[in-house]
């Protein structure tokens, strides 16, 4: 197997790696002890209520998801807020018992107190929000794939692409039941707003046949006008005009663009492509999920993968197989960089479709599959990838379950 | 908690789909077997192939839509207004229409199934697209409630046989096997598998022969055998605590005190029963509902205090109480003989009722099914299954979670439902089985799984 050759690693991105580790290391307990201010003076402040001022025995349990490194702090916080109530912890002899459980419940943390005056236990409760964690970045050998959180959606994401209309940048999301546009922003209070968007307009997409179970979507930059987006037996067009975007949409059996030059017809009752291509190579093709241009040494090559879990690549007239695929899952979207050969297939992996996921780069050396990356691990499950506009990067969508979210990255490559 | 159980589960997806490798192919007959009746309420597998409900319920406890596409609360939760999803039909043709659900949630209200309280409004009515519902005391979770397969939404066809707006529909029942169809109309998306085919009151053995030998694709795994499906490597998903084991106490004769109910309650060792005959699987509880969705259940003490339970029966002597089991398996009477032993060693008299005895106990063993997965819902489900309804004492704080633990403990400290332990649900998977998820309640989801190499 042949290996592509890279610049070998620079000392000074391992130093910026360590500093930005050992920021997350020193600041991130910080600002999770900080959230704790709040909760534990509201709890302290219910406590003294039911207790009132006096000495008190406490105990702390933690039956929650929260870290136990981070117990002590809020054992220091509720303290110091008790006291500033009257209520003084550390009396071994208090008859007033505080026990205090840090549980959890489906919406987030419950924070529970007990007080327990001889036989009489009063109780009382609050909801705390336990934050959200940092994900591990992956990282390669000899590229690195790097991913950039564009938003994050409850309902399903099919495609997000940026188009670009003069000065106006807009990100057009693809959902199964409609289409939203977003507009950039300098400020945001919302999570979708810190990363720039703000959502701009909605439009129904009508359709009348239903769609399929696992539906597959795609945004295609227009030449005439903004974008088209294509569904199983619908379609929409997105125009411009001047401030705001008109989208039109209805049932459409069009084949959907696979490449410059070539279009597929889409089997709406089997999500895939049926394999006939119009205006085609002169050969038969076996049903497919998708479809690439690849540029080859030889001239422009086709690559795609079938329903029955190969690769093919077409080139030169000819439908030859692809090795070293085997690790294939069912997306990719082949992608420009300024690394190797400069062009890569990024693709998902071939784990479950409810948990980890992960993204590699492959280069396409000959017939043969060559990963490029390390896996690039997915704490969720990758339901889509579509080259981004541009070609630099592509789209990928990824389905989280816990709580039940989409989140559109933006995956490029980097050269080590 | 929750979230180390749903890790846990996932880390079994993980493992039980590593193989797979494409998008999931139509086509196939996916073969289950159950112990049980497929349309039985409330988790009758067939009954959620055919049936939807107007609302489906998140993980995270939030209604989410279904043939309802949004839904307004008025009059202080004493009116809702359910829209309906346009275009929907049911599998023989008919429009959905708001009247048609009217009508359906009209007939579930008037003919409630056993072991179900009524129904949570007074009125419901079509009104052009959308349909009413009316209570006389305030509903704040009905949309939650909705989600419960007891107001799915079914209509009898011309030929009288039931039919709903799901992803498969009823072709035929013979030899013991319920077979369904795809639905390819189905609002939801037409399901992978052409064919589901339910073979139903299989035990338990011959399910797991009828797995090894490729006769089944998926089959039943009751908690106590988890350890020893692990022990013969089946592929196993196992859900959340879905299914509450419970002693309930009939307050009549002797037992209208309320100490000597207390008597019994204390007496119960629910250690022996977890570690014993459920196998360490499933938690030991005294709450209504499971600690993931409460954040509370700590707070009822599961503890045994047989002193406690000797004082407060005072040294009565009353004659003999029957104790029965309302499912008939033998580890139901395993249990069953084990609390018996628990309550003489308090000086309760107490014999076993005989297996089947149609005869209901004083003290009766239950295995309870939760669908809801938001506490409040969750509440209004457990006391509806018992007989009672919470609407009378509903507050409309909704998500307060120290209301909701002062409601239960004023059902638990009456000592008529006496919680044991939560348990699991499961399912042993055949190879060819692909993508099969569990939905919340811990029923197999055959509508997203497909079969590898259909075509």
């Amino acid at each position: 197997m042949k290996s592509a050759r890279y610049n070998p690693p620079q000392r000074m991105m391992d130093k910026r790696c360590l500093a930005v580790a050992l920021l997350l290391v020193f600041l991130f307990p910080t600002a999770r002890a900080a959230n704790w201010e709040q909760p534990a003076g509201e709890l302290a402040k219910q406590i003294a209520a039911l207790a009132g001022p006096g000495p008190v025995r406490l105990t702390i349990r933690n039956d929650s998801s929260l870290a136990a490194s981070e117990i002590p702090a809020i054992r220091r916080l509720l303290e110091r807020d008790l006291r500033g109530f009257g209520v003084v912890t550390g009396g071994s002899e208090s008859a007033t018992l505080i026990r205090i459980t840090l549980s959890e419940n489906l919406q987030g943390g419950l924070w529970v107190a007990e007080v327990v005056e001889g036989t009489e236990t009063r109780v009382t409760m609050l909801p705390v929000s336990l934050g959200s964690t940092v994900s591990p970045a992956g990282g390669g050998p000899s590229l690195t794939l790097r991913r950039t959180l564009m938003i994050t959606e409850i309902d399903p994401v099919l495609d997000a692409q940026i188009f670009s209309a003069g000065n106006v940048q807009r990100l057009v999301v693809l959902e199964p039941e409609q289409i939203v546009t977003y507009t950039r922003s300098a400020v945001g209070t919302s999570f979708v707003e810190e990363a720039g968007w703000v959502e701009d307009q909605r439009f129904a997409i009508t359709h009348t046949r239903p769609f399929p179970r696992d539906i597959r979507g795609e945004l295609v930059a227009a030449q005439d006008h903004l974008f088209d987006a294509y569904l199983p037996g619908a379609m929409c067009s997105g125009t411009n005009t001047g401030a705001q975007v008109a989208v039109v949409c209805g049932d459409s059996d069009d084949p959907w663009p696979v490449g410059l030059t070539q279009r597929a017809f889409y089997n709406s009752m089997r999500d895939s492509f049926t394999g006939v291509l119009a205006p085609g190579f002169g050969m038969e093709i076996a049903p497919f999920y998708q479809a690439s241009d690849i540029p080859r040494p030889t001239g422009a090559g086709m690559l795609l993968n079938t329903v029955d879990g190969r690769v093919m690549l077409i080139e030169n007239s000819t439908l030859k197989p692809v090795s070293g695929a085997n690790d294939w899952g069912s997306d990719f979207a082949v992608v420009r960089s300024e690394c190797g050969s400069g062009v890569q297939v990024l693709v998902s992996g071939s784990g479950a479709a409810t948990a980890a996921d992960s993204l590699r780069a492959y280069e396409i050396v000959g017939r043969e599959a060559i990963a490029v990356s390390a896996p690039l691990s997915v704490d969720g499950a990758v339901t889509a990838v579509h080259a981004a506009s541009g070609g630099t990067g592509a789209t990928v969508i990824v389905r989280k379950d816990a709580p039940p979210r989409y989140e559109v990255w933006n995956v490029s490559a980097l050269c080590n | 908690m929750f979230r180390r159980s749903v890790i846990s589960a996932l880390l079994v997806c993980l493992t039980l789909f590593a193989a797979a490798r494409t998008r999931p192919h139509y086509g196939g007959t996916l073969r289950i077997e159950t112990q049980g009746d497929p349309w039985q309420m409330p988790d009758g597998i067939a009954r959620r192939l055919v049936l939807d409900t107007l609302t489906t319920a998140a993980d995270t406890g939030e209604a989410r839509p279904s043939l309802a596409v949004r839904w307004e609360s008025q009059n202080a939760a004493h009116r809702w207004e359910f829209w309906i999803r346009a275009g929907v039909h049911f599998q023989d043709g008919e429009a959905l229409t708001s009247d048609t659900v009217a009508a359906a949630l009209t007939d579930v209200c008037s003919r409630p199934s056993p072991g179900m309280g009524a129904c949570p409004w007074r009125t419901v009515r079509g009104v052009g697209s959308s349909v009413v519902f009316v209570s006389d005391v305030p509903v704040p979770d009905l949309p939650e409630l909705l989600a419960q397969t007891e107001f799915a939404i079914a209509r009898q066809d011309a030929t009288g046989a039931v039919v709903g707006t799901g992803p498969f529909r009823v072709t035929g029942y013979a030899n013991g096997a319920l077979t369904l169809a795809e639905n390819d109309d189905c609002w939801s998306g037409r399901p992978f598998a052409d064919v589901v085919e339910v073979r139903t009151r299989r035990a338990v053995r011959d399910q797991w022969l009828d797995l090894s030998v490729g006769k089944a694709d998926i089959v039943e795994v009751p908690p106590e055998l988890l350890r020893q499906a692990e022990q013969q490597h089946l592929s196993v998903l196992q859900s959340r605590p879905v299914d509450l084991l419970v002693l309930t106490i009939a307050p009549n004769g002797w037992l209208a005190s309320r100490e000597i109910r207390q008597s019994a309650a204390m007496a119960v060792d629910r250690t022996a029963l977890y570690n014993v005959i459920f196998q360490k699987q499933g938690e030991v509880t005294g709450s209504l509902l499971p600690q993931e969705l409460s954040g509370y259940a700590f707070l009822f003490s599961p503890d045994r205090d047989l002193d406690r339970a000797r004082a407060l029966r005072g040294g009565a002597s009353p004659s003999s109480l029957m104790l029965g089991a309302e499912d008939t398996t033998s580890t139901m009477q395993l249990a069953t003989e084990r609390l018996a032993l628990n309550l003489r060693e308090a000086g309760f008299n107490v014999q076993v009722a005989q297996s089947g005895s149609r005869q209901t106990s004083a003290l009766m063993l239950r295995r309870v099914h939760l669908e809801a997965t938001g506490a409040e819902a969750a509440l209004d489900e457990m006391l509806s299954r018992f007989g009672q309804n919470r609407a009378g004492s509903m507050t409309g704080t909704g998500t307060d979670a120290a209301a909701l633990w002062q409601e239960e403990r004023g059902v638990l400290d009456n000592e008529t439902i006496v919680p044991l332990l939560w348990l699991p649900r499961a399912w042993a998977v055949g190879e060819r089985v692909r993508d099969l998820r569990l939905l919340s309640d811990g029923e197999p989801d055959l509508s997203d799984a497909s079969l590898e190499g259909a075509k």
